[in-house]
């Protein structure tokens, strides 16, 4: 027995030292931050390319893709297209992809992928840009008419900045008879650019149009339209419609010019549409990502060597040990009465797929009616296997009737049950009935209230966001937890429910 | 915080043990996994009983398949009454007990008056698994009908009183007579209602009782005293307990045994966790005593002494008997 104690004692020192001394490692001298701190927003952006091929020529089809030459970072851009040839090249700070194929016809469909983060670089690069421009020709009314616009905007304005701001909102007064006449019962967009970019030529103002993508998630969008202007020191950006200065921060710029965002030949009816999703990051993967070739080496060998889909499973994975410990700790020590030891842990891991609330009332409702079913299956005298069919199928139907239900009243919640898993609680309705019959109804509501009780504070603690990066990151942690769940394993001392139960003893002595 | 620190304190001087100390200290020290279908199939625990030469029911019977049902004649032959239990069952539950015939059919003990097909069916819902713990298949033993002692008429409530002691490694360390209730439908299961009664184990003299935790000295039913009553055939009931060391192997026990009108003192079956509320029912902590007997072993153990089950039993009996109450 000493011999034991002493191996034990040995093999949770080692265990302990392990564990401390490869974590000390990681953070003091690989320097892995302790906290996810700095988590980055990600933007995933696909530009969906339709169009109908002719059914003899070839196809060209020419897009501009983003320049990604100062806010952004790209992680990834990949364009996927069946039997096209890709080529990709810069035109005049723009960039433009083109697809060609030589024989396709129908439908096609192209796609473009880009993923991007915000740079958070301090340096800014110096920018260039034209100051001055011809004017554009105009004659007979329209001049007339510019000349009368231009004229109090001249005495309304004090630089270029003035100016361009000015110009916008005077062409945006469709009550002013000179803005009518310009925009000739054409109050679009882009032709309030053109207006706009007629009157500041004859100032001699030069323009750009900018055409951005809001990285807004989830939402359809067409690329909207900005003005530019290069003032000597920086490019001062304008709203066509308001006239408001400076491009907000979420606007990612596509490309520049006049010239529309596809062109083909070869085909019709070419049609792009947008759709973004954003996702988060924390700082280590980023690093490893926009770092591909620089040392981050050391996070080879981690879970961060992983595929991404692979890394959130084990994310996962890494908690469930701390669930355990949890249910350990309040059997053991607290002495929680559970269902089972380990079914507190996977009704947690079922909660994260329902959340805590809905998950919570889900499983009462169905273990309670499933409890109802199991004393009816009671009086049929079934054997155990179809016995526990019969109540399978049965919380099937349930959660089908359920998800059917929350979703007709719009309750979108409702259907992450079809996931939960429907074992779990098959055997829970099982296990909860054999412990009402073999202990009565009180025994059996204080054990499937303990074991929601664990399951929701397992579910809380392996949910805690700063705990899954540090387990993640410092899996030697793992080693800690095993070396105090073997000391539980030889604990004597009382549970804390005991010393309520033995008060009795107490009691008589006073 | 503070009060269930001296609540720990007090406990622990007193000796009383936790469960986590009777898993690690006890239980997985003293019983071999290998030695648990011994105490948990009632007829191997039967078969190794009489082996041994120590007291049972009779055993009328075996039936493990449907075919063998046929035999239920055979097996009960003219007895009018008996018992029929799952092998593996658990608190109590598949178990019929038959008092009486009654014309062509039989009456059970509350009364009821049950066919022949009923009791067929009944054995065949056993063998399918219907009661035993993990579900699987199992055997339906017929036995002797145990009619208690006339000693526990005043102090029970139904069904058969019993008497649990706790043996380790053959020294019975404590004891205690339960009584089923009302609440406990007859049964003698603690957790179900039962009252649990400490028993001097030198004298068998009853001692006080706890029934759902707290201490008591009156029956709720019957309001008789369950303290002061004298236990018939104390000795055969202590030799009994320690003998069943032999019998299973396994270190730490808890014997369940019934006190027949004719036939004194019989084993029922044996329990590898024995439960922990004999301590209240004694008023007295576990530790202290299992500590003692420890420490008795080490000790032989260093002489290359083994006792036999009488020694043992004088051993305890001199060691932990004798109690006065206040």
């Amino acid at each position: 027995m000493r011999a034991l104690t002493l191996h034990l004692k040995i093999l949770i020192t080692i265990l302990l030292v392990l564990g401390v001394s490869i974590t000390a490692y990681q953070i003091f001298v690989i320097g892995i931050p302790v906290t996810e701190d700095a988590t980055d927003d990600l933007w995933n952006i696909d530009a969906k390319v339709e169009f109908v091929a002719n059914a003899k020529d070839p196809v060209k089809i020419q897009m501009f893709v983003p320049p990604l030459n100062r806010d952004y970072v790209s992680l990834n851009e990949s364009f996927i297209s069946n039997n096209y040839g890709v080529s990709v090249n810069r035109v005049d700070g723009n960039r433009k992809v083109t697809w060609s194929a030589r024989r396709v016809s129908g439908k096609q469909t192209l796609y473009y992928r880009l993923v991007l983060t915000k740079r958070y670089s301090g340096d800014k690069t110096k920018v260039k840009g034209p100051v001055f421009r011809d004017s554009i020709a105009v004659d007979g009314p329209e001049k007339i008419a510019a000349e009368a616009l231009l004229a109090p905007i001249r005495q309304h304005s004090a630089d270029v900045e003035t100016f361009i701001s000015e110009t916008i909102k005077r062409v945006n007064n469709l009550n002013d008879d000179n803005v009518k006449l310009l925009l000739a019962g054409d109050p679009s967009t882009p032709h309030k650019a053109q207006i706009i970019e007629l009157l500041l030529s004859i100032a001699h103002v030069p323009m750009e149009r900018v055409h951005t993508i809001r990285l807004v998630a989830d939402q359809p969008q067409n690329p909207e339209l900005w003005l530019r202007s290069f003032n000597g020191n920086d490019w001062l950006y304008f709203n066509p419609e308001s006239g408001e200065q400076g491009l907000p921060s979420d606007r990612l710029l596509w490309w520049i010019g006049d010239e529309p965002l596809v062109t083909m030949d070869g085909g019709k009816k070419a049609n792009v549409t947008f759709s973004l999703n954003n996702s988060e990051m924390n700082a280590i993967r980023l690093a490893k990502l926009t770092d591909e070739n620089t040392d981050a080496n050391f996070l080879e060998y981690s879970l961060y060597g992983l595929p991404l889909q692979t890394q959130q499973t084990f994310m996962i994975m890494v908690m469930i040990p701390i669930g355990v410990l949890v249910i350990l700790v309040l059997r053991n020590l607290i002495g929680l009465q559970t269902l089972g030891t380990f079914t507190p842990v996977l009704i947690a891991l079922a909660f994260r797929e329902t959340q805590l609330e809905f998950g919570i009332i889900l499983f009462t409702v169905i273990t309670a009616l499933g409890l109802m079913l199991r004393s009816y299956l009671e009086h049929l005298k079934l054997q155990m296997l179809p016995r526990l069919s019969v109540v399978l199928t049965f919380v099937v139907i349930l959660i089908a009737a359920i998800s059917l239900f929350s979703h007709k009243l719009g309750l979108e919640r409702g259907l992450s049950v079809a996931l939960f898993p429907m074992v779990i609680l098959t055997m829970t309705i099982e296990r909860l009935s054999i412990t009402w019959e073999e202990r009565g109804g009180g025994h059996a509501m204080k054990v499937a209230i303990g074991t929601l009780f664990a399951a929701t504070l397992a579910y809380l603690v392996m949910s805690v966001p700063e705990l899954v990066y540090f387990v993640f990151t410092f899996p030697a942690v793992l080693l800690i937890l095993v070396a105090f769940m073997l000391a539980m394993g030889r604990y004597r001392g009382y549970r804390l429910t005991e010393l309520v139960r033995f008060k009795a003893f107490l009691k008589a002595d006073s | 915080m503070f009060g269930f620190w001296k609540t720990w304190k007090a406990l622990e001087a007193k000796g009383i043990m936790g469960i986590n100390r009777r898993n690690a200290d006890y239980v997985l020290k003293y019983n071999k996994r290998s030695l648990y279908p011994i105490v948990d199939d009632k007829i191997i625990t039967k078969e190794r009983a009489i082996a041994a030469g120590i007291d049972v029911p009779e055993l009328y019977g075996v039936i493990s398949t449907e075919k063998e049902i046929e035999k239920l004649d055979d097996i009960i032959g003219g007895r009018s009454d008996f018992v029929i239990k799952p092998a593996q069952g658990a608190g109590g539950d598949g178990i019929l007990v038959i008092a009486d015939r009654f014309e062509d059919r039989f009456r059970t003990v509350s009364g009821k008056i049950i066919s022949h097909e009923e009791i067929e069916h009944q054995i065949s819902s056993i063998l399918t698994g219907l009661y035993s713990l993990g579900g699987h298949r199992d055997r339906a033993l017929i036995e002797y009908r145990v009619t208690p002692d006339q000693i526990f008429k005043s102090i029970s409530y139904e069904g058969v009183p019993d008497i649990r002691i706790i043996v380790l490694m053959g020294y019975p360390v404590m004891a205690m007579l339960r009584l089923p209730t009302r609440q406990s439908g007859g049964k003698a299961n603690l957790h179900q209602g039962a009252i649990g009664v400490g028993v001097d184990l030198a004298t068998g003299l009853t001692l006080r009782g706890t029934w759902l935790n707290s201490i008591i000295s009156k029956h709720p039913d019957t309001t008789n005293a369950v303290d002061g009553v004298q236990l018939p055939n104390w000795d055969g009931f202590m030799k009994l307990a320690a003998g069943c060391y032999e019998l299973c192997g396994l270190g730490y026990i808890g014997v369940d045994m019934v006190l027949d009108q004719d036939k004194g003192p019989l084993i029922l079956e044996l329990n590898a966790r024995p439960g922990l509320n004999i301590q209240i029912a004694n008023n007295c902590g576990l530790t202290l005593r299992t500590h003692a007997v420890e420490a008795h072993l080490a000790e032989l153990a260093e002489k290359g002494i083994q006792e036999t089950p009488e020694e043992r039993v004088r051993f305890t009996q001199e060691l932990f008997g004798h109690i006065h109450q206040q």
